[in-house]
């Protein structure tokens, strides 16, 4: 599936199994987005959190 | 002040000297110890039958994933198991040893992660609930001085209090380094099993700080961990963070004669 990024209008190309919470990354300016719900064959997407790694022991 | 970062036993992996050189050090330093121990938390989860589940990070880090259960195995295991008996082996040595967690006297507290980013079965980038890890945003050291005063060895695990006031798995080395940011120590020694920072095969003995937030990106995880929790430390206003081995001889003082280690200073 391919979508219009939100931020740069690039395109994102999303594979057709990617599920709900999983990331995409936008070629042309580098964003981030993460899958909010998934209907019918469309996607919805929303700017994914920085998360730095701080995982504890 | 010294702050010193053990593993999650004082027997294993450390010199048998190590204890009667923290014991000879107490006669002219105040110490603080915190202590890790995540293998310990793995090892008894899975013998209480909650088997522990790991998540891979995007550049390939392996974590514990820390559901509620797995928090208070944690809390359990860290605070109860292992904190103990590293003040049993001290009080056994003559060492005035106090154990704490980071929740007595809301002594840590961090920020609850509230997404993690995790590679999924296919390999791709996903966003999953945080779980009961978090970032240390504040130590409150007012009861660690206070045991300190009184001539105590506080040890420390690595446990944080939320804003929501819930447990929190904390890293052990960015523990010691608040730590000792929030005690304005001299020196936080990060005890491990190998020399020090190994950058193109060689031992690195003395690093400064813009060094080392530059090195950072190049060093494999673990040791990785270690070098920014010392710039961290550095950042706070502790004056010298070390890297060195737990098996040598007088581990600590060795150390602190920056004998075979790594010295990270500003």
């Amino acid at each position: 599936m391919k979508k219009e990024c939100i931020d740069c209008g690039g395109e994102l190309n999303i594979p057709d199994d990617a599920v709900v919470g999983e990331i995409v990354s936008c070629p042309d300016c580098g964003g981030d987005f993460e899958i909010s719900s998934t209907s019918n064959g469309s996607m919805d997407l929303k700017r994914a959190e920085s998360v730095g790694e701080d995982w504890g022991e | 002040m010294i702050v010193i970062k053990i593993g999650g036993s004082i027997v294993e992996g450390l010199h048998p000297s190590a204890i009667l050189d923290i014991k000879n050090l107490l006669k002219d330093e105040k110490i603080v110890l915190v202590h890790g121990g995540g293998k310990e938390v793995t090892n008894i989860g899975n013998k209480l039958g909650k088997e522990q589940r790991f998540i891979v990070s995007p550049t390939g880090v392996r974590s514990r994933y820390t559901d509620k259960e797995t928090a208070e195995i944690y809390t359990m295991v860290m605070s109860g198991k292992i904190n103990k008996s590293i003040v049993r082996m001290l009080l056994n040595n003559g060492i005035p040893a106090v154990g704490i967690s980071g929740i007595d006297g809301a002594t840590i507290k961090a920020e609850r992660k509230k997404k993690l980013i995790i590679l999924n079965e296919n390999g791709r980038k996903m966003a999953i609930d945080g779980g009961y890890t978090g970032k240390i945003k504040n130590v409150e050291s007012s009861l660690i001085k206070l045991l300190v005063t009184n001539n105590f060895v506080p040890v420390v695990s690595p446990i944080a209090l939320s804003e929501e006031i819930e447990f929190l798995n904390v890293d052990g080395d960015r523990a010691a380094a608040y730590i000792a940011g929030s005690l304005q120590a001299d020196k936080v020694i990060f005890i491990t099993n190998v020399n020090g920072l190994m950058l193109n095969g060689e031992l690195v003995k003395n690093m400064n700080y813009d060094t080392a937030k530059e090195s950072i990106p190049k060093i494999g995880y673990g040791m990785e961990k270690k070098v920014l929790a010392c710039t961290e430390s550095l950042e706070m206003g502790v004056t010298e963070t070390i890297i060195a081995s737990g098996n040598v001889e007088n581990p600590i003082s060795t150390a602190i004669s920056h004998f075979n280690c790594t010295v990270i200073s500003k």
